[in-house]
């Protein structure tokens, strides 16, 4: 009977550690853009080797800006946010979830229609031009109704009066990434992703690129989420600082902020 | 409260799609699935242990590894998949025949296992008398198995159905979540959720799983009892 107990408690014990430190944790929690998954990944671990001494540790968290809003909406235990676009980063802030004055637009991007490599199609960024007709198969982006990515396409096709037309092609993804990996194994014949993605693969090319006057200006805001850790301010003051600037470049980012 | 019970087109649409992909894949996987728990039941053969690791194995790996292995031989690159585009134009991914396809693959050992336990549990003696008596084996397994595993088989039935109602890993992996050909419910609550205001819409199709899912049991249950009934009452 006392082993049994015994056994009991040690069980109770060892499960509650796991659950001590998980509270405990002063890590940095960053909620970004699913398009931003390498930049901020490369950012981050270049921030925790030049902070050895404080052994800070950034734990990341990369989906749809709608995905993640919602999450912290629901209390997820994010620091820092960074949206792919405004609508996002507005909602939360409505919800009075961001930190008062410390929203900044970090950076713009540039978007594209692109194709698998190899089956690129002819196409001209005009009005009235028979885009569906271009190429045959689906057309791979962000879920039109929420992810940001969709967002802008739907704004860009709208713009060239190609919606319509392209509607029944579309498929909606998750996030861009989703999209982006559906075209690199042809499962579609055409996506629209951000420029940055296009060129994290070799499997898709850039058929064309959406003039900038055709949809909303693409802006990635940052804030530092109410009840953020002390820590994290350290972090979200390095993303605007040359370092990171010079990685955002180098993925083929806008900087935006000063 | 009210907004609970009013189902909007879309989501009648998903209850829709659902049934249809559930009710296909059972169609698809009734006889082959009744034959291989009728070859592990009666049958020994050289290889016999590997088969039978084999059918359960989408029953014991997270869903979205048989998901990828279907993306592998049957997306548009695969190596199956690859061939069935360029002649046949057939491409499975983002259609609700895909859908079936991963419902099937999943459902399939509970299929098996369930019916093979019902043909398992048939007196031999039975069948063996309907031989000497110059029975043709294809007319033994009608006359005399079959209707002796029923209960069996129904109960595997069911349990397919529900398992491809549920159906979500290998689905979303191998044929996407696009809306109206391979958004089941399953998949339809867990975009719901990923939507700030997703809540009420995903809450009204948890009940409608439920209400399915309690639905499904208790036909089940009727169908075996009478099922059983029937076998009892065969001297009657």
């Amino acid at each position: 009977m006392i082993k049994q107990l015994a056994v009991l408690v040690s069980l109770c014990v060892s499960a509650w550690m796991p659950m001590r430190v998980a509270y405990a944790d002063d890590s940095i929690k960053v909620f970004a853009a699913a398009s931003l998954t390498n930049v901020i990944s490369q950012i981050a671990k270049q921030y925790e080797q030049e902070n050895t001494a404080n052994q800070t540790e950034i734990r990341t968290s990369f989906a749809a800006s709608s995905a993640l809003a919602k999450q912290i909406e629901k209390g997820a235990p994010a620091d820092i946010f960074i949206s792919a676009d405004t609508q996002w980063m507005q909602y939360l802030q409505n919800k009075k979830l961001i930190q008062a004055n410390t929203q900044v637009n970090l950076l713009g991007n540039q978007l594209v229609l692109i194709a698998p490599t190899g089956k690129r199609f002819k196409v001209n960024m005009e009005k009235g031009f028979d885009i569906a007709a271009a190429f045959s198969g689906k057309l791979c982006t962000g879920d039109p109704a929420s992810v940001p990515v969709g967002i802008y396409a739907k704004q860009s096709l709208t713009a060239l009066t190609w919606w319509s037309s392209l509607e029944p092609k579309l498929v909606g993804t998750q996030d861009v990434r989703s999209a982006l990996v559906l075209v690199e194994r042809g499962e579609c014949d055409a996506g629209i992703v951000y420029e940055t993605d296009a060129n994290i693969s070799d499997k898709v090319e850039i058929v064309a690129k959406f003039p900038e006057s055709s949809h909303e200006p693409i802006v990635y805001p940052l804030g530092l989420v109410v009840g953020a850790s002390s820590n994290a301010v350290g972090f979200y003051r390095y993303l605007s600082s040359p370092q990171a600037h010079a990685v955002f470049t180098k993925y083929g980012f806008t900087v935006l902020a000063k | 409260m009210l907004e609970l019970v009013k189902f909007t087109p879309a989501e009648l649409t998903i209850l829709l799609l659902s049934l249809k992909v559930a009710i296909f894949c059972v169609l698809v996987i009734s006889i082959p699935a009744i034959a291989t728990a009728w070859l592990l039941a009666r049958k020994s053969f050289y290889g016999k242990s590997l088969l039978d690791s084999l059918v359960h194995l989408p029953m014991v790996l997270p869903p979205v590894v048989p998901g990828f292995i279907l993306l592998v031989l049957l997306g548009r690159q695969g190596w199956i998949g690859k061939y069935l585009y360029e002649y046949f134009g057939i491409s499975l991914a983002f259609t609700w025949v895909g859908a079936v396809v991963a419902s099937a693959v999943m459902a399939f050992p509970l299929l098996v296992r369930a019916a093979r336990q019902g043909i398992a549990q048939v007196d031999r003696q039975l069948e063996i008398a309907a031989q000497t008596l110059g029975a043709h084996p294809l007319r033994v397994f009608f006359t005399i198995t079959l209707p002796l595993a029923l209960p069996g088989i129904i109960t595997g039935l069911i349990l397919a159905f529900s398992r491809s109602l549920g159906e979500f890993g290998a689905t979303i992996t191998f044929v996407g979540n696009i809306e109206g050909e391979t958004r089941t419910l399953p998949l339809a609550i867990y975009t719901y959720t990923q939507v700030p205001d997703g809540d009420i819409p995903a809450l009204r199709l948890v009940i409608l799983s439920l209400l399915l899912a309690l639905g499904a049991l208790m036909l089940s249950e009727k169908l075996e009892r009478k099922a059983n009934r029937h076998i009892e009452h065969q001297d009657d």
